[in-house]
């Protein structure tokens, strides 16, 4: 819990930090170039993007439905589907499907850092390792993943190699960011071989086919997910789109708005390894639907809005007060950064924290701009505000 | 928990009941640029200036006030946003705001740019009414989701606009321009008076200004002119008709940068660090004279536009 003292006092300290500041000024300088280079390339993106948000709002307005057909699909393709309403439930399904003394590697995933599953699994007695570049430095680094698809946006080159320096016990060039990912690379190898279940969120969840799509550029997704013999998938109920088609739309727009060109994997996992030699995977597929305050606000017709986003991060890219302070926008306790973050804080963590948390928006509106969705942010987070307002 | 926003509330709340203003400002005050021009007080057109030019020496003051207890940490802060007698002894109380007489000099800026505007219209060829009690815009209540609050006040402004038998309001803001045109239906039943920007207006009776300031520009699109009300080209038409040059920088138009002041009155040190942030985008475009179109962007980078070397100014100062 936070008043808006602290909030205060969290950003102002976070906004005069010079190695957020630098980290932040690089990400974001870079991505801006990244964009105007796809937009250029690729204009029809804007159209593609206007038929996702059509997608997006009859699937938020069918979620019930989805998830029902998709508990079927998931089934027939003999993996095992879940329902789970809140946090605790999806952490206690994971928590029996993995066991104690397990060897888990994970993808990266902002629904598995809502549900701190790392740590919950950690605390079962069970080694976790983040795989994702990223996310591994913010798994040994902290505070928090600080950005959808950058998670350790606020560390410096500087930073990572001190950091891998004493990780490793060897000797790290700063300038070296090739060096720096083979090492970490090399770290997490034998890991893969050694574990017993991998575990991933999904980009977006194709319910025709029971298909979770995966999006990465350092393939470690697909090793995390396909040499341990379990694979468990955690699914934001705001992920089902109906068919296939969809749902490759959905994945290229997440990529282009993200700032590639081109993303390197997609991945499609449509159930558990057949019984032939040629089919490498698990032998066990595991989806989890997650709800914990999706449904409730997929019928809130402001609230609503915060389902459509596909947490592409270019949002945050672009938003004046993330430029300066980062994911602690949203409180270091929010698994989710920026004003993107607080919305869905708010949807499903603490409402509290996140009402006050809202306040530090400029409602500037330069988000909506970037959005491929047109999330009207400013206007969600006006709507919290009142909410708050109203109790006093 | 919660104290402090209940408190920033309760402030606002009271000074509503008591001036119809967040900060205490009377509606005289608001008014005063006018005094001498002969306006009339009713008529087809009437000019609307929503007050947040004539407060910014006020918002100014208030936020010096609020940086300052910021910097001593999140419990004085709290306590002061709590403590009445906190906030009076720091002599930042409405009452004692209201006690201040804001030197002719401090206005003296502000007032200027809206007779330039009124001047600019005469000579266009329109006519127009003022409000010489002229209220706020309340903005500030829709922002922080006092709907209530914010409701009360635009009825009576709404009340007020009517009492002047005006068909078409001119603004001179962004905020305002937005509230009129966006908020007023949604809250007021059955206002439907036009609105429209003066730069519109300008445009549209062939105004040619004579261009009085600096010959090359920065341009810093406000938010809420650019992506809200969508007034993009008009700035840009009228600095090229008074022959300023116009410098683009990185982040313009629809993805402008905001200047960081919405959020001033909760959290004024982000601000300032918003508005360094921009203003050094802006001084790379190689001009260090900065033109802006919004009150609000007006005085939160002119608190910090010493320190990166730049000039701000109102686009009337540099149009004329």
């Amino acid at each position: 819990m936070s008043g808006l003292s602290e909030v205060s006092e969290l950003l102002r300290r976070a906004s005069q930090d010079p190695v957020l500041r630098t980290a932040l000024d690089r990400a974001i300088a870079s991505y801006w170039k990244k964009r105007k280079a796809v937009m250029a390339r690729y204009p029809y993106i804007v159209k593609l993007a206007e038929e996702v948000r059509k997608i997006k709002e009859w699937s938020i307005d069918h979620m019930d439905e989805l998830v029902s057909r998709a508990l079927e699909s998931v089934e027939r393709a003999g993996g095992r589907a879940y329902v789970a309403e809140t946090a605790d439930e999806a952490r206690r399904i994971v928590g029996e499907i993995v066991g104690t003394g397990k060897v888990v590697t994970k993808a990266k995933s902002m629904t598995t850092e809502e549900l701190k599953l790392r740590e919950f699994l950690q605390e079962r007695g069970n080694e976790v390792y983040e795989t994702d570049l990223g996310e591994f430095l913010v798994q040994f680094l902290g505070p928090k993943p600080m950005h959808f698809i950058s998670p350790s946006i606020h560390l410096t080159r500087e930073k990572v190699a001190e950091f891998l320096r004493e990780f490793m016990g060897v000797d790290v060039d700063k300038d070296d960011v090739e060096g720096m990912v083979a090492l970490v690379r090399k770290f997490l190898r034998d890991k893969y071989f050694n574990a017993h279940v991998g575990i991933s969120g999904a980009n977006v969840f194709a319910v025709d086919s029971g298909a979770t799509f995966l999006i990465e550029n350092e393939s470690n997704i697909r090793l995390s997910v396909s040499l341990p013999p379990k694979h468990v998938a955690v699914v934001g109920m705001e992920k089902l789109v109906p068919t296939m088609d969809d749902a490759w739309k959905v994945v290229e727009v997440i990529s282009r708005y993200g700032g590639y060109k081109v993303t390197s994997y997609v991945n499609t996992i449509m159930g558990p390894a057949r019984r032939s030699a040629a089919d490498v995977g698990p032998d066990e597929y595991h989806v989890i639907f997650l709800d914990n305050g999706r449904r409730e606000a997929s019928r809130d017709e402001i609230l609503k809005q915060t389902l459509y986003c596909l947490r592409c991060g270019a949002c945050q890219y672009l938003c004046p007060v993330f430029g300066v302070v980062g994911g602690y926008w949203a409180g270091l306790k929010s698994a989710y950064s920026g004003g993107i973050g607080v919305m869905w804080e708010y949807v499903t963590g603490d409402k509290e924290t996140a009402s006050y948390h809202s306040f530090a928006c400029l409602l500037c509106g330069r988000c909506i701009e970037a959005c491929p969705m047109k999330i009207n942010q400013p206007e969600v987070l006006r709507e919290i505000r009142k909410r708050i307002m109203e109790t006093f | 928990m919660g104290m402090d926003l209940k408190a920033v509330k309760s402030l606002l709340e009271d000074n509503a009941r008591r001036t119809w203003n967040p900060l205490g400002i009377r509606e005289s005050y608001c008014g005063q640029w006018a005094q001498g021009l002969n306006l009339p007080a009713k008529g087809e057109n009437l000019l609307y200036t929503g007050c947040l030019y004539q407060m910014i020496p006020y918002i100014e003051m208030f936020s010096g006030m609020l940086k300052r207890l910021e910097s001593l940490g999140p419990t004085v802060f709290r306590l002061a946003m709590g403590a009445n007698k906190l906030f009076n002894s720091l002599g930042i109380s409405t009452t004692s705001l209201l006690g201040i007489t804001i030197s002719r000099a401090e206005r003296e800026r502000y007032f200027s740019i809206l007779r330039t505007i009124a001047s600019a219209l005469r000579r266009a060829g329109v006519e127009f009414a003022y409000m010489r009690e002229e209220p706020y815009n309340g903005v500030l209540y829709h922002d922080l989701g006092m709907d209530e609050v914010f409701g009360r006040h635009v009825r009576r402004l709404a009340d007020r606009i009517r009492e002047t038998g005006a068909k078409r309001i001119i603004t001179v803001d962004p905020h305002t321009t937005y509230m009129l045109r966006y908020l007023m239906g949604e809250f007021v039943e059955g206002f439907d008076a036009e609105v429209i920007h003066y730069m519109d207006l300008l445009l549209e009776r062939g105004y040619e200004p004579s261009g009085k300031g600096p010959k090359s520009v920065a341009i810093h699109d406000p938010c809420y002119l650019a992506r809200w009300n969508g007034l993009i080209d008009q700035p840009r038409e009228l600095l090229s008709r008074a022959g300023v040059q116009v410098l683009e920088p990185e982040f313009s138009r629809k993805f402008t940068g905001c200047c960081g002041g919405p959020i001033e009155s909760l959290l004024p040190s982000l601000a300032s660090t918003i508005a360094l942030k921009r203003l050094k985008e802006l001084k790379e475009t190689g001009s260090s004279d900065v033109v802006v179109m919004c009150p609000i962007c007006l005085t939160n980078f002119s608190r910090e536009a010493r320190q990166v070397g730049v000039r701000v100014h109102d686009i009337t100062e540099v149009i004329g």
